[in-house]
C-alpha cells in the first residue's frame, strides 16, 4: 500500500507501563486526550441517566394510585420532576452527545485530537461541576429547585421559590452551559480545520455532519440560555426585576427559555440520528441511502428548529399562532425525509440483526410515533386541549427517550469494541433490548390516552373519580420493566470487562464504513498508525471491500491495479 | 417477489384496516377524547380535526412501519448468503417524491388548522355573559361581571381517603346557550384554566388579562384543572364548571348575593409586589 504510512512494527498502545492507581486517577483527572474526555462524558452522563431514572421511578410510584404519599410532600414531588427533567436534558442527553462526539468525531475525520484539547478538558469540568452544583440542591434544607425544568417566571423568583436549591440550579446550569458552548466551539473548529487529506465535507460520515450541525445549534441557542439564567440569578440574588410580570417579564422568560429550549431538543436528537445513520448501512451492507438529502434534511431541521420555539407557548394567548404552527409543521418534512432515507438504506439490503441494529430499529419504530404526535401538537387548535397534559409527556418521551436512549445503546453496542477492544455479549444485549422495548412502550404509550382524557402533567396526585387510575397502574408497571432492563446491560458491561474476548480486528462487524473501522481496537493514542485513502464517505468499507467500493474509490484502486 | 403476491398483500392490509375502522367503539370514533360532543360551540370542530388528523397520520405511520417491516423481512440476510447487495447510493425521483408528498400533506393540515383555530379564537363582541376568573395559589376566584357578584374558592381538600371530592370544589356556573367571554388573570404565578370537556385551556398571567370566548351548549358538570405548574399544591388547584339553565344560573347568583358576595374581587393584592425592592417608595 504505497499511499499509506508504514505502520510501526508494534502497536505502541500495547507498551503501556504498569502504573499505580493514583497515577491512573491523576491521568484521568488531568487528561486532554479527546477519547478519555469523551469517556468521562459518557460515564458521567450515564451515571446521571441512572440517577434521573431512579427519580422517574419514584415519580411513577407516587402516581400509581390516587392520593398516595410515596414522597413526603408535594414540594418534594415537584423537586423530583424538576430535577428529573433537568438531569435528563442537560446532564444526560446533552453531555452524552459531547461524549460520543469527542470519542468518535476526530477519528471519523482522521484527526489525532480535537482542535483545542485543553479547552475540551475545561468544557468537561465546567459541565461536571455545574451539574454537581445544580444537583446539590438536594442537600440543602429546603431541597432542590422545584419550579419545573423550564423555570417559568414568576414561579422561579424568590417570592414563590425562596429556597437556595433554586439559586444552585440557576448558577449550576449557567456554568454547565458554558461547558456545552465551549464544547460546541471546539467541535466546529475541529471539523472545519482538522479533516485528513481527502476528507472533503461531502465525504464526512453522517455522524460527523450531525455533530457539526448540532454544534452550530449549540452556539446559537446556549448563549441566550446563559444570559437568561444570569438575569434570573440577578433577579433572585440582587432584586434586578428583569422578569417581573408587570413589565412583561413572565413572557420574556418564556421566549428566552424556549428560544434555547426548542433547539435543545434537536441538539439532543440530531447526534443520535447520526449514530443510527452510521449503523443502518453497516448491517444492511449498503451505503446510506440519499447521503446528500440526509445532510440537507439535517440542516433544514436545524434551521427550522430556531423558528418554532413559541409552539410551546400556544396557550399563553400572546404568540402569533399561524407562524409558529406553520414552521412547526414544516419540520415534519425533513424529518420524514430522514425516516425514508433510513428505510431506503434497509431497502434491498442484506439485513442482519446484531444488537446495534436492533437498537437502531427500536429507535426507528418508536420515533415514527413520536413524530406523528408531534404533528398533532403542532396544530394550535388541538394543542389547546393537549398542552401541559400527559399527551405532551408521552410525546416527548417518544421523541427524546426513543431517540437518545435507543441510539445511545445502539452506539454503545456498536462502538464498544473500539472503546475497549472487547465485544459486548450479543445475547445479553438482545435480552436488554427486548425488555427495555416492552417497558418503554408500556410506560409511555398509555400516557397519550391519559393526557387526552385530561390528566395534566406535573400533578403530584389525582382524584379517584378522574378515572386515571388503571392507566397510571399500567404506566408504573411499564416503568418497573424499563428499570429491570438495566440489569442485563450492567451485567453485560461487567462480564465483558472481566471475561470478554479481546478482538484484534479493526472492523469486528465486517462491514464498517467510516474511518474508525480502519484503525486498531481499542483506538491507539493518536488514533491512527496509517490512514487509508479517502475517496468517499465510506473509506474503511472501500478499503476492505474494494470490489464494492464507491465509484471514486474504485477508480483510484483501478489505477493501481488493485481491482 | 411477484406482482401478484404484492397485490394480494396490499388488498389484505386494506381490508384489515377497513374492518378495524368499522368495528370501532364510540370512544375510538372520537379518537378517545372525552365525550365532549356538543359541550361548547367549538368542541365538535376540534373533535373533527382531531379524528381526521389521526386517520391521515396513522395512514402515514402504517406506510412507514409497513415499509420497515417489509424491508426487514424480505431483505434479511439468509443463512449461507454471501456477497453484498447492489450498493445503491441515491435515487432522485424517489427522494423528491418523499419530500414533496409530506409537504403537500403538511400544507393541507395547516389549512385546516388555520381555519379551525381562527374559529376557536374568534372574539365575541358584546357577549351575553362576562366572567372574570382570577388564578391564585392554589384556587380560583370567579367574578360574575354582569351581576356584580363573586365566588371565592379554596384548594381541594384531598388527602387520599375522601371520595366525591368534585362536589366540594369551587364551581363556576354558566348559563346554557349564551355567548360567554372569560377574562383570565392571576394574582401570583402563571396558572392555566383548563375545562377538560371544553377541549380548551388558556394561561392566566399576573399583570395581564387573557380572554376566551365560547357558548356552552350542553347542560352538565365539567371538571376543570390548573394546567400550568404553579407551586406545591398545583395538583389541588381544581374546579368545576356547571352549565345550567338560565333560571338555575340566576338562582345561583342570587344565593351568592344573599351570602354577601356582592361586588368584585380584584388583583390589588398581587403577591408579585412582595419581591424585594418592589416597595413603591423605592421604585416610585
Amino acid at each position: 500500500m504505497a499511499t499509506t504510512l508504514t505502520p510501526p512494527l508494534t502497536n505502541p498502545s500495547t507498551f503501556v507501563p504498569k502504573r499505580s492507581k493514583g497515577q491512573i486517577l491523576v491521568d484521568w483527572l488531568t487528561t486532554t486526550d479527546h477519547k478519555k474526555i469523551g469517556y468521562l462524558y459518557l460515564i458521567t452522563s450515564f451515571m446521571y441517566f441512572l440517577i434521573g431514572g431512579v427519580m422517574a421511578l419514584i415519580i411513577r410510584a407516587q402516581l400509581t394510585l390516587p392520593g398516595l404519599e410515596v414522597v413526603a410532600s408535594k414540594e418534594q414531588y415537584n423537586q423530583l420532576f424538576t430535577m428529573h427533567g433537568t438531569i435528563m436534558l442537560l446532564m444526560f442527553a446533552t453531555p452524552l452527545f459531547a461524549g460520543f462526539a469527542n470519542v468518535l468525531m476526530p477519528v471519523q475525520i482522521g484527526a489525532p485530537d480535537v482542535a483545542f484539547p485543553r479547552l475540551n478538558a475545561i468544557a468537561y469540568w465546567f459541565f461536571n461541576f455545574g451539574s454537581l452544583i445544580a444537583v446539590s440542591g438536594f442537600f440543602t434544607p429546603q431541597g432542590a429547585a422545584s419550579f419545573g425544568w423550564f423555570a417559568y417566571a414568576p414561579l422561579s423568583n424568590t417570592t414563590f421559590s425562596p429556597g437556595i436549591g433554586g439559586d444552585l440550579w440557576v448558577f449550576g446550569l449557567a456554568l454547565s452551559g458554558f461547558g456545552t458552548i465551549l464544547g460546541g466551539v471546539n467541535f466546529i473548529t475541529t471539523i472545519i480545520t482538522m479533516r485528513a487529506p481527502g476528507m472533503t465535507m461531502w465525504r464526512m460520515p453522517i455522524f460527523t455532519w450531525n455533530t457539526l450541525v448540532t454544534s452550530i445549534l449549540i452556539i446559537m441557542c446556549f448563549p441566550p440560555l446563559a444570559a437568561a439564567l444570569f438575569a434570573l440569578g440577578a433577579d433572585r440574588k440582587f432584586g434586578a426585576h428583569i422578569f417581573d410580570p408587570e413589565n412583561g417579564g413572565a413572557m420574556l422568560w418564556q421566549h428566552l427559555f424556549w428560544f434555547f429550549g426548542h433547539p435543545e431538543v434537536y441538539i439532543i436528537a440530531l447526534p443520535f440520528f447520526g449514530i443510527v445513520s452510521e449503523i443502518f448501512p453497516v448491517f444492511s451492507r449498503k451505503p446510506i441511502f440519499g447521503y446528500k438529502t440526509l445532510v440537507y434534511a439535517t440542516i433544514a431541521i436545524a434551521a427550522l428548529s430556531m423558528t418554532v420555539w413559541a409552539h410551546h407557548m400556544y396557550v399563553t394567548g400572546q404568540v402569533l399562532l399561524p407562524f409558529f404552527a406553520f414552521t412547526t409543521m414544516l419540520i415534519a418534512v425533513p424529518t420524514g425525509v430522514k425516516i425514508f432515507n433510513w428505510i431506503g438504506t434497509l431497502w434491498k439490503g442484506s439485513v442482519t440483526f446484531e444488537t446495534p441494529m436492533l437498537w437502531s430499529l427500536g429507535f426507528l419504530v418508536s420515533f415514527v410515533f413520536g413524530g406523528l404526535t408531534g404533528v398533532i401538537l403542532a396544530s394550535p387548535a388541538l394543542d389547546f386541549h393537549l398542552s401541559d397534559s400527559y399527551f405532551v409527556v408521552a410525546h416527548f418521551h417518544y421523541v427524546v427517550f426513543g431517540t437518545v436512549v435507543f441510539a445511545m445503546f445502539a452506539g454503545f453496542y456498536f462502538w464498544w469494541p473500539k472503546f475497549t477492544g472487547k465485544m459486548l455479549n450479543e445475547r445479553l444485549g438482545k435480552i436488554h433490548f427486548w425488555v427495555l422495548f416492552v417497558g418503554f412502550h408500556t410506560t409511555f404509550l398509555i400516557q397519550h390516552w391519559l393526557g387526552v382524557i385530561g390528566m395534566p402533567r406535573r400533578y403530584a396526585t389525582y382524584l379517584p373519580e378522574d378515572g386515571f387510575t388503571e392507566m397510571n397502574i399500567l404506566s408504573t408497571v411499564g416503568a418497573v420493566i424499563l428499570a429491570l432492563s438495566m440489569i442485563p446491560f450492567l451485567w453485560n458491561v461487567w462480564i465483558t470487562s472481566r471475561k470478554g474476548v479481546k478482538t484484534d480486528l479493526k472492523d469486528p462487524w465486517g462491514y464498517g464504513r467510516s474511518l474508525e473501522w480502519a484503525t486498531e481496537s481499542p483506538f491507539p493514542r493518536h488514533n491512527f498508525h496509517s490512514i487509508p485513502r479517502i475517496r468517499s464517505e465510506s473509506p474503511a468499507f472501500d478499503l476492505n471491500h474494494p470490489e464494492f467500493a464507491s465509484p471514486e474509490a474504485k477508480e483510484s484502486y483501478a489505477k493501481e491495479g488493485r481491482i | 417477489m411477484s406482482k401478484n403476491r404484492r397485490g394480494l398483500a396490499l388488498a389484505a392490509t386494506s381490508l384489515a384496516s377497513v374492518l378495524l375502522l368499522a368495528g370501532c367503539s364510540p370512544e375510538a370514533q372520537r379518537g378517545y377524547l372525552p365525550d365532549a360532543s356538543g359541550v361548547t360551540n367549538h368542541t365538535d370542530r376540534i373533535i373533527g380535526l382531531w379524528t381526521t388528523s389521526w386517520i391521515v397520520l396513522l395512514a402515514v405511520g402504517a406506510v412507514s412501519w409497513g415499509l420497515m417491516a417489509w424491508a426487514l423481512i424480505v431483505y434479511r440476510r439468509r443463512k449461507g448468503e454471501t456477497g453484498l447487495p447492489a450498493q445503491l447510493r441515491y435515487n432522485m425521483p424517489i427522494e423528491t417524491l418523499f419530500t414533496v408528498i409530506p409537504l403537500i400533506l403538511v400544507l393541507g393540515f395547516f389549512a385546516f388548522t388555520a381555519r379551525d383555530m381562527q374559529a376557536i379564537e374568534a372574539k365575541t363582541e358584546n357577549p351575553d355573559v362576562t366572567i372574570e376568573v382570577i388564578g391564585k395559589q392554589w384556587s380560583w376566584d370567579f367574578n360574575y361581571v354582569n351581576e356584580q357578584v363573586f365566588d371565592s374558592g379554596i384548594q381541594a381538600q384531598f388527602t387520599g381517603a375522601e371520595e366525591n371530592i368534585s362536589e366540594t370544589l369551587p364551581t363556576l356556573y354558566l348559563p346554557v346557550n349564551k355567548t360567554v367571554k372569560i377574562d383570565l388573570s392571576s394574582r401570583d404565578v402563571i396558572h392555566s384554566f383548563w375545562v377538560i370537556d371544553f377541549l380548551y385551556k388558556k394561561d392566566m398571567f399576573p399583570g395581564m388579562t387573557n380572554h376566551m370566548y365560547f357558548t356552552p351548549t350542553k347542560e352538565g358538570t365539567y371538571a376543570g384543572k390548573c394546567a400550568e405548574l404553579c407551586g406545591e399544591y398545583h395538583s389541588m388547584m381544581l374546579f368545576q364548571v356547571k352549565v345550567v339553565s338560565e333560571e338555575e344560573y340566576a338562582a345561583h347568583l342570587a344565593t351568592l348575593a344573599a351570602k354577601g358576595n356582592v361586588g368584585q374581587l380584584s388583583n390589588d393584592y398581587d403577591r408579585n409586589q412582595n419581591l424585594p425592592g418592589s416597595d413603591p417608595e423605592v421604585r416610585g
